[in-house]
């Protein structure tokens, strides 16, 4: 479902050249809930950022869904991001202008949907998330385990295949990281591939699978047999 | 997405007032002060001949003595006047100047008042197209044979007789009876081109009278007379043979075969003349036959210092859109967070740019608008203030729909490089920092 083999990422000033990511290889299988843990500047947003197609890469092989997204245009980046990947941000990054319905249907806009289909799929996601009576707030109005709950709702209106996380609990609080981390839970027992970057032990320990990266590489990897179904686990340290 | 991006410039522009009012402001000056130098542009440079322009010609003589002036004289001596109406080959030709003359009718309702008024032949009418309601214009026959007829205008013909139809009713002016031939529809041309000597923009004359009448009437002249030699002018036959130029001239020539006869019989004329001791200036005599826009030029209906003013409004213009441009810039890059959020769940760059250049767009049109309403008060500030002729003041119909046009256009410019910056952020820098 998701291949990276050879991965690297350099960012290049005048003076300095930083290896972001060097040799990274990795495999997520069709319904995983993979963790990615690391310390901080350890390469996990940029991990993040390429797999969500927000990034190019330096060297190497990503295959998404059996596509290989190493030369897509712009365009087509764009579109795979809206019709495959949803993301959820540590920031919520909800626009405050837009009331709940609005934020949540603007990448049905891009995507090309009627209203009709819009309304069907805003209210369907946030019914999913348990905020349907609160389609016409603006996010301000909202605390920030429930705006991070419209985040999710936006990020599951398109049917995403994968979920895409950067910390989503960092700004929560405990009860409200593990409500959050509930309803990941959730939505990926209902099919969709999460990949979620944290700090949290706690929440590490809750996934299927944990992948560690230091200086860019992915350097250790634990299994949590959380459901019935075993999983395949390819992750390969470099 | 239209309504869409829409209606997200709206709220865009509602979100951040005082910015958005700053552009509005700054491209509604600049369009108002380009859209009323424009408009001044315009009405000068109109040639309502249209495309008749190129056949008609006024007639210019290099009659002047030698060292006297320095160019052709917009107008002519009575005395070449006359031999120019003989002409055979103009499709039609008339000779003419304005007087003033007390006009009254019968009805002892309407009092007296005096009024400018054309001397002129029955050529004028179908030279000028002039539309005809009732009647005609008096004949040919009238033109060597003075007869008291009288061309007038609808709204004369309503004020004096009650009615639009006023053929064979008597006018008297400065008490001689005249009776009514023809009345004229509204008929109005800018720049009064056809004798453009005594105000470029002046209202056309409503009442016309024949020119063969002025040796017997002795009609004043209300215009130019220029004479470039002392003469003696006791009386109006003096006036009537002298080398002083009071006489316009026009003449309808087809085509460049009629221009060249025409070139020539005239030049036969003034070989003519010089041997009777006039045309001095044996070196230059000679005949100009200018077409309505060379004429408009020669009479400096359209001055030069008018182009300049509309190159300075457009380069005023063009530094209220650099100004715009940076508003622009600040306004949008502020807004890169919600453009990162926007890329990272699916907006193309092209979306991105759209969304922004609809924005500008409606800035544009807001400013258009509001530019039309300093156009419309700066025009009424000539007219009122500096007395400008009402007839370059009024802002020109095509003005109101070309206007916000233009403000869109040069928004659009602005915005342009603005739009292209904001639709290439780069969505995960700012998705984190959020």
């Amino acid at each position: 479902m998701l291949s990276m083999k050879n991965i690297s990422k350099v960012y290049q000033s005048e003076l300095v050249e930083t290896h972001a990511l060097r040799e990274f290889n990795l495999q997520v299988s069709e319904g995983e809930f993979v963790v990615v843990t690391g310390p901080s500047g350890s390469g996990k947003t940029t991990f993040l950022n390429v797999a969500g197609l927000l990034e190019g890469f330096s060297q190497g092989e990503y295959l998404l869904d059996g596509v290989d997204v190493s030369s897509v245009s712009d365009n087509e980046s764009a579109r795979i991001r809206n019709e495959k990947i949803g993301f959820i941000f540590q920031g919520f990054n909800l626009i405050p202008d837009l009331n709940l319905a609005e934020n949540i249907e603007v990448p049905l806009r891009y995507r090309g949907f009627d209203s009709k289909e819009r309304k069907r799929r805003v209210e369907q996601a946030l019914e999913q998330v348990g905020l349907a009576s609160r389609l016409k707030h603006l996010p301000p109005q909202l605390s920030g385990g429930q705006q991070q709950r419209v985040a999710i709702a936006r990020a599951l209106a398109g049917e995403p295949r994968f979920l895409l996380a950067d910390e989503p609990t960092g700004n929560l609080d405990s009860l409200m990281a593990r409500q959050v981390m509930e309803l990941l839970e959730n939505i990926n027992q209902a099919g969709t591939t999460i990949i979620m970057v944290t700090h949290d032990p706690e929440l590490a320990r809750r996934a299927q699978r944990n992948v560690q990266i230091v200086d860019g590489q992915v350097c250790d990897f634990t299994s949590y047999q959380k459901s019935r179904s075993t999983t395949s686990t390819t992750a390969e340290p470099a | 997405m239209f309504f869409y991006y829409l209606d997200m410039g709206w709220r865009s522009i509602r979100k951040t007032p005082v910015l958005s009012a700053l552009m509005v402001l700054a491209i509604s000056i600049g369009i108002g002060i380009t859209i009323t130098s424009l408009n001044i542009y315009q009405v000068m440079a109109f040639n309502p001949a249209a495309e008749r322009s190129d056949q008609l010609h006024a007639v210019q003589l290099w009659s002047q003595g030698p060292d006297t002036w320095d160019d052709y004289s917009t107008i002519i001596t009575y005395q070449d006047a006359m031999h120019l109406r003989t002409g055979a080959i103009p499709r039609a030709q008339a000779a003419m100047f304005r007087t003033g003359q007390a006009i009254q009718s019968d009805n002892p309702d309407v009092l007296p008042e005096l009024r400018s008024v054309r001397v002129t032949d029955s050529g004028f009418f179908s030279l000028f197209s002039v539309p005809f309601l009732h009647g005609g214009a008096w004949t040919e026959v009238v033109d060597q044979q003075p007869a008291y007829e009288i061309v007038i205008g609808k709204a004369v013909s309503q004020k004096y007789f009650g009615k639009v139809n006023s053929v064979g009713e008597v006018l008297y002016l400065n008490r001689k009876p005249y009776q009514v031939v023809g009345v004229i529809d509204d008929w109005n041309p800018s720049p009064k081109y056809y004798d453009p000597t005594n105000g470029s923009f002046n209202d056309a004359e409503s009442l016309f009278v024949p020119f063969s009448l002025a040796p017997v009437e002795e009609f004043a002249v209300w215009g130019n007379t220029n004479g470039w030699q002392f003469e003696p002018m006791v009386t109006y036959g003096d006036r009537l043979v002298s080398e002083k130029s009071w006489v316009l001239f026009w003449a309808d020539l087809a085509d460049e075969q009629a221009r060249e006869d025409y070139r020539a019989w005239i030049q036969s004329y003034i070989e003519q003349q010089q041997e009777m001791g006039r045309f001095t200036d044996t070196a230059k005599a000679d005949v100009q036959l200018a077409d309505v826009a060379k004429w408009l030029e020669v009479n400096k209906v359209l001055r030069k210092d008018n182009k300049i003013l509309v190159a300075l409004s457009a380069l005023f213009l063009c530094v209220c859109l650099v100004n715009i441009l940076g508003l622009l810039l600040t306004k949008f890059l502020k807004r890169a967070p919600e453009v990162g959020v926007r890329r990272a769940i699916g907006a193309s760059r092209r979306q991105i740019f759209a969304q922004h250049m609809v924005e500008v767009t409606l800035i544009g049109l807001l400013g258009g608008a509001l530019g039309l309403l300093w156009a419309w008060g700066l025009l009424h500030v000539l007219t009122e203030r500096f007395h400008m002729d009402d007839a370059l003041t009024r802002l020109d119909a095509t003005l109101w729909f070309i206007t916000p046009s233009i403000a869109m256009g040069a928004a659009l410019l602005a915005g342009l490089y603005p739009a292209w910056v904001i639709c290439r952020t780069q969505p995960s820098v700012y998705l984190k920092s959020q």
